[in-house]
C-alpha cells in the first residue's frame, strides 16, 4: 500500500454512505443548519454563513485535538476486527440456541409477505440498535469505570460532527461490542422466525431509517448550531439542541438525553430534558474532573490511571471487608 | 553463446522428456513390461471396477423393486447375486441405454466376469447402525429389509433403503478399495512392483494395474478431464451424449466414457464453482500414471514412490472431502425438509414432504458411513456424526430408532421434536465444516445468517454520542 492508499484509507469514512460523517450527510448537515438560521432565526445569509463556519469553534483547541484524535484511533482498529468476527459466532449461537425452544418453530411467519417481513426487521433492527445506544451510554455516566473512559468525549469544550470519533480506544471497544450484540441478537430471531425473506431497506446501502437519521442532520448534535424541535417531537426523536444540552456543564443538565436517534427511551427512563429557548450552552468538564480539552497525553492516558486508580480502591475495601469479616469472627 | 545454445537444448529436451507422458486424459499409456511379446498396445485396465460400479447401480436400482413382502425372498436372492457376484451373466439394471443415450454393454460380463461387490466391501467396525455390526453384515441387514419393503421405502421407521445401500456403498466398496488399499499399502515398494507384470502374461506391470483399479474405482470417465463439472455431471445422469462419447461412435462404453457415483459426486460439488475436487483428483490419477508409465517398466525408485504417494494422498484427502460435502449437502436438505413436513397443508402434502425427507435422511445417513469405511479412523467426529444424525430419522409420530431387538427388529423407544432434530442437523453441518475444511457447503443453513450478518457490518454502529 503506498502513501496514499494509507492516506486514502484514514479518511475512508468521509466516503462511506455507512458513516454518519459521510460527505454528503455533511453538506446536508450545512444546508440544514443554514436554513434554519436564515429561514427560523431570520439571521442574514453572511452572518449565517460566518455562523455555522465559526472559525473559533472548527479551529479550536479542542476541535483540533478532535481531529488528532481521529487519525490517532485509526491505529487502534485491530483491537476492533475481531469483534466484528465473533458477531457471526453470535447470531448463530443464538439461531442454534433457538432451535432448542420447543414452542418456536423455524420460520413460523414465513408466510407474511416478503415486504412486510423486510419492514420488520428494518424497524426492529434499527431500534434494537438505538436501545442498546442509549443504555450503553446511561451505564457510561452511571459506573465511574465507565466514565473514566467516557469522559474523554465530555471533555470537548466546542463540538463539531468530528467530536464523533472523541472516543478513548477502549470505548470505542465496548461500542462495538454493543453494536455486535445488538445485531447479533436482532439477525437469527429474525431469520430463525422468519426464514429466508429476511433483509434490510436500505438506501445507499444503509438501513433506510439510519439513512434517515443522517440527511436530516445528525451531524448537527456535535455542532454549535441549536435547531430545536417542537416539544412532541422532542419526545419522540432527540434534537440537535438536546444533545448540545447532554454536553452542558450545568448541573441541572448532567445525566440527561442519553438517546441517540429516539427520544423515547429517555422519556420512558426519566431522563429526558427539552431544549431551552435561547440556550447559551458551555460544553466540557467540570474542573474537579482533571481532564483537559486538547492534551493527547491526558486524553488517553488519564482515563487507564483512573481505572487503575479505581481499581486499586476497590481491592483494598474488598481485603478491608475481608479483615475486618476474620477479626469479627 | 556456444554455452547459451547448450542451455537452451537442455532445457528443450527436458521440456520434451516432461512431456513425453503429460496427457488430459487418462490413457492409453504404453506397455512397459519388460519381455511382453503380446499385441496390446494399451497398458491401462480397469474395466474389473466398472463392473463393480456396474453391480452397485443394479443393486441401487433393484433396492426399490419390492412390494411389501409378497416378492421379499425371490428379491433378495436377486440383490444378494449382484451384491455377491453369481456365475451367471447378470443383465446391467443399472445403467441402462435410453432415449438418446445407448449403452453398448447391457450384461455385466460384458465388461469383467467374476466380479462381485461382497468381496471389496469394508467389512471393520459399523457403529452408525443399529445392532454392533461390521460393514459387511450392515448393507447384508439393509437388504434383507428392503426386499421386505414397499418399494424400498419404509414409512415406520423412516428408511429409504435404496438410498442407504447405494451411498454407504460408494464409500464402503469404491472409497474403502481405493484409498485403503491401493493408493496405501499396495503402493509399497514389496507389493506388486512395477519391475514385474502384474501376474504371468499380463500387459500391465504391478504398479500400473493397481493405479489403473484405484482410478476405476473413482469412477471418472477416461476423458472427464476434458469436460467440465456440469459436463461431467450431465453424462452421470445420462444428459449429455456429445460429452460422454469421447471416440464419436454414438454410443456409451461403460468401460471408459461413463462417470459413476463417487466422481459424479465430486463434479456435483464443483459446479457450485467454488472446489475443483473432479479435476483435482483426475489430474492426480493422470499425473500418477504419467510417472509410472515413465518408469519404462523398471522398479520405481524411492523418489518416484514418494512422488506417486503424495499423488495418492491428493486423491485420498480430496475423495475424503467430496463424501464430506455430500453429506452436508443433505444435512441441509433434511432440515429444510422439515421445515416443509411441519408447513404440509394436508395429508396429501405431509405424506409426499415426509417420502422426500425419508430419500434425503438416507442419502446423508448412506454418506455419513461412507465416511466411515475408510482408511482414516475419524474418532471423536464420528461418534458425534452418528450421535447427531441417529439411528434412524426423526418420524411423523416423534419417535426414532433407538436400537434393535433380540429378533433384529427395529425399535423407536426415543422420541425427538422437529425442532431438535433440525437443530442436529445444524450441527452436523457445523461439525463436518470443521472438521474437513469443505468449500463447497451446498444447502448451507447458516450461510445466509452469516452473511446477513456480514452484510450489516460497519454500518457505524460503533458510533458514540
Amino acid at each position: 500500500m503506498d502513501l496514499f492508499d494509507q492516506i486514502a484509507a484514514v479518511f475512508a469514512d468521509f466516503a462511506n454512505p455507512k458513516k454518519r460523517v459521510f460527505f454528503g450527510y455533511l453538506a446536508l448537515s450545512v444546508l440544514i443548519a443554514l436554513t434554519w438560521l436564515v429561514c427560523i432565526r431570520k439571521t442574514p445569509l453572511r452572518a449565517a454563513l460566518a455562523r455555522v463556519f465559526d472559525r473559533k469553534v472548527l479551529l479550536s483547541k479542542s476541535s483540533l485535538a478532535d481531529c488528532k484524535i481521529f487519525v490517532i484511533n485509526r491505529l487502534f482498529t485491530f483491537l476492533i476486527s475481531p469483534l466484528l468476527l465473533s458477531q457471526v459466532a453470535i447470531a448463530t449461537a443464538i439461531y442454534f440456541f433457538l432451535h432448542g425452544q420447543d414452542f418456536l418453530v423455524p420460520a413460523h411467519f414465513s408466510g407474511l409477505s416478503q415486504g412486510m417481513v423486510v419492514a420488520l426487521f428494518t424497524a426492529a433492527l434499527f431500534v434494537a440498535d438505538d436501545f442498546s445506544k442509549y443504555l450503553v451510554h446511561r451505564w457510561m455516566h452511571r459506573f465511574p469505570l465507565l466514565w473514566a473512559l467516557h469522559k474523554v468525549h465530555h471533555s470537548a469544550t466546542t463540538l463539531t460532527p468530528v467530536t464523533v470519533y472523541r472516543v478513548h480506544p477502549l470505548e470505542g471497544v465496548l461500542y462495538t461490542l454493543r453494536g455486535v450484540a445488538a445485531q447479533g441478537t436482532v439477525i437469527p430471531v429474525f431469520y430463525y422466525l422468519f426464514g429466508d425473506a429476511v433483509s434490510l431497506y436500505t438506501v445507499v446501502g444503509v438501513n433506510v431509517l439510519v439513512f434517515l437519521f443522517h440527511v436530516t442532520g445528525s451531524n448537527l448534535r456535535h455542532s454549535h448550531i441549536s435547531i430545536r424541535y417542537w416539544p412532541w417531537l422532542e419526545h419522540i426523536l432527540i434534537s440537535p439542541a438536546q444533545h448540545q444540552l447532554h454536553h452542558s456543564v450545568a448541573e441541572r443538565h448532567f445525566d440527561k438525553n442519553f438517546g441517540a436517534a429516539l427520544a423515547v427511551w429517555d422519556w420512558l427512563f426519566n431522563s429526558l430534558h427539552l431544549s431551552e429557548t435561547d440556550q447559551e450552552l458551555t460544553f466540557g468538564l467540570d474542573a474537579s474532573e482533571r481532564s483537559s480539552a486538547d492534551s493527547l497525553k491526558v486524553l488517553y492516558l488519564q482515563p487507564v490511571a483512573d481505572i487503575g486508580r479505581l481499581l486499586r480502591r476497590r481491592l483494598r475495601s474488598g481485603f478491608g471487608f475481608i479483615r475486618r469479616t476474620f477479626r469479627r469472627a | 553463446m556456444n554455452s547459451l545454445k547448450l542451455t537452451t537444448c537442455i532445457v528443450a529436451a527436458a521440456l520434451t522428456a516432461g512431456t513425453a507422458f503429460a496427457a488430459d486424459t487418462y490413457g492409453p499409456f504404453p506397455v512397459t513390461v519388460k519381455g511382453y511379446g503380446g499385441e496390446k498396445a494399451n497398458s491401462v485396465a480397469y474395466s474389473g471396477q466398472v463392473a463393480r460400479h456396474v453391480l452397485h447401480d443394479s443393486l441401487k436400482k433393484l433396492a426399490g423393486k419390492g412390494n411389501g413382502g409378497a416378492n421379499a425372498a425371490e428379491l433378495e436372492a436377486q440383490m444378494l447375486s449382484y451384491f455377491n457376484g453369481s456365475d451367471k451373466d447378470l443383465p446391467i439394471i443399472a445403467p441402462v441405454s435410453k432415449d438418446g443415450f445407448p449403452i453398448k454393454q447391457t450384461t455385466v460380463n460384458e465388461l469383467s466376469s467374476g466380479k462381485n461387490i461382497a468381496g471389496k466391501f469394508y467389512d471393520g467396525a459399523m457403529p452408525a447402525w443399529p445392532g454392533d455390526m461390521t460393514g459387511k453384515e450392515v448393507v447384508l441387514h439393509m437388504i434383507a429389509q428392503a426386499a421386505k419393503a414397499d418399494g424400498g421405502f419404509d414409512a415406520a421407521n423412516g428408511y429409504d433403503y435404496a438410498q442407504l445401500i447405494s451411498k454407504f456403498t460408494m464409500g464402503a466398496m469404491p472409497f474403502s478399495q481405493a484409498v485403503d488399499n491401493y493408493l496405501d499399502e499396495k503402493l509399497g515398494a514389496g507389493t506388486k512392483p512395477n519391475g514385474e507384470a502384474y501376474k504371468d502374461g499380463a500387459y500391465y506391470t504391478g504398479k500400473e494395474h493397481v493405479w489403473d483399479e484405484a482410478f476405476g474405482y473413482f469412477g471418472a470417465a477416461a476423458h472427464s478431464l476434458t469436460l467440465s463439472a456440469e459436463d461431467n455431471y450431465n453424462v452421470a445422469k445420462m444428459k449429455d451424449l456429445a460429452a460422454a462419447d469421447a471416440n464419436g461412435d454414438g454410443v456409451i462404453d461403460l468401460k471408459t466414457e461413463y462417470v459413476f457415483g463417487p466422481a459424479y459426486y465430486a463434479a456435483g460439488a464443483d459446479k457450485s464453482g467454488k472446489t475443483a475436487y473432479m479435476q483435482t483428483i483426475t489430474q492426480a490419477f493422470i499425473d500418477g500414471r504419467s510417472l509410472i508409465a515413465s518408469a519404462a517398466g523398471e522398479n520405481l525408485t524411492d523418489a518416484q514412490r514418494a512422488e506417486l504417494q503424495g499423488y495418492a494422498k491428493t486423491i485420498a484427502d480430496n475423495w475424503e472431502m467430496v463424501l464430506a460435502e455430500a453429506t452436508f449437502k443433505y444435512a441441509g436438505s433434511v432440515y429444510k425438509d422439515i421445515s416443509a413436513l411441519t408447513e404440509a397443508a394436508d395429508d396429501a402434502a405431509r405424506a409426499k414432504a415426509y417420502r422426500k425427507y425419508v430419500k434425503h435422511w438416507g442419502e446423508l445417513k448412506g454418506f455419513a458411513m461412507a465416511l466411515q469405511s475408510g482408511k482414516n479412523n475419524l474418532g471423536k467426529t464420528a461418534v458425534h456424526l452418528n450421535r447427531l444424525i441417529g439411528y434412524g430419522p426423526v418420524t411423523l409420530d416423534g419417535t426414532f430408532v433407538s436400537g434393535l431387538d433380540a429378533d433384529g427388529n427395529f425399535e423407536k423407544n426415543r422420541k425427538m421434536s422437529w425442532n431438535s432434530y433440525q437443530l442436529h442437523m445444524l450441527r452436523v453441518q457445523e461439525l463436518l465444516a470443521n472438521s474437513f475444511g469443505i468449500e463447497a457447503r451446498a444447502n448451507d443453513q447458516t450461510a445466509e445468517l452469516a452473511g446477513l450478518v456480514d452484510s450489516l457490518s460497519g454500518d457505524g454502529g460503533a458510533e458514540t454520542d
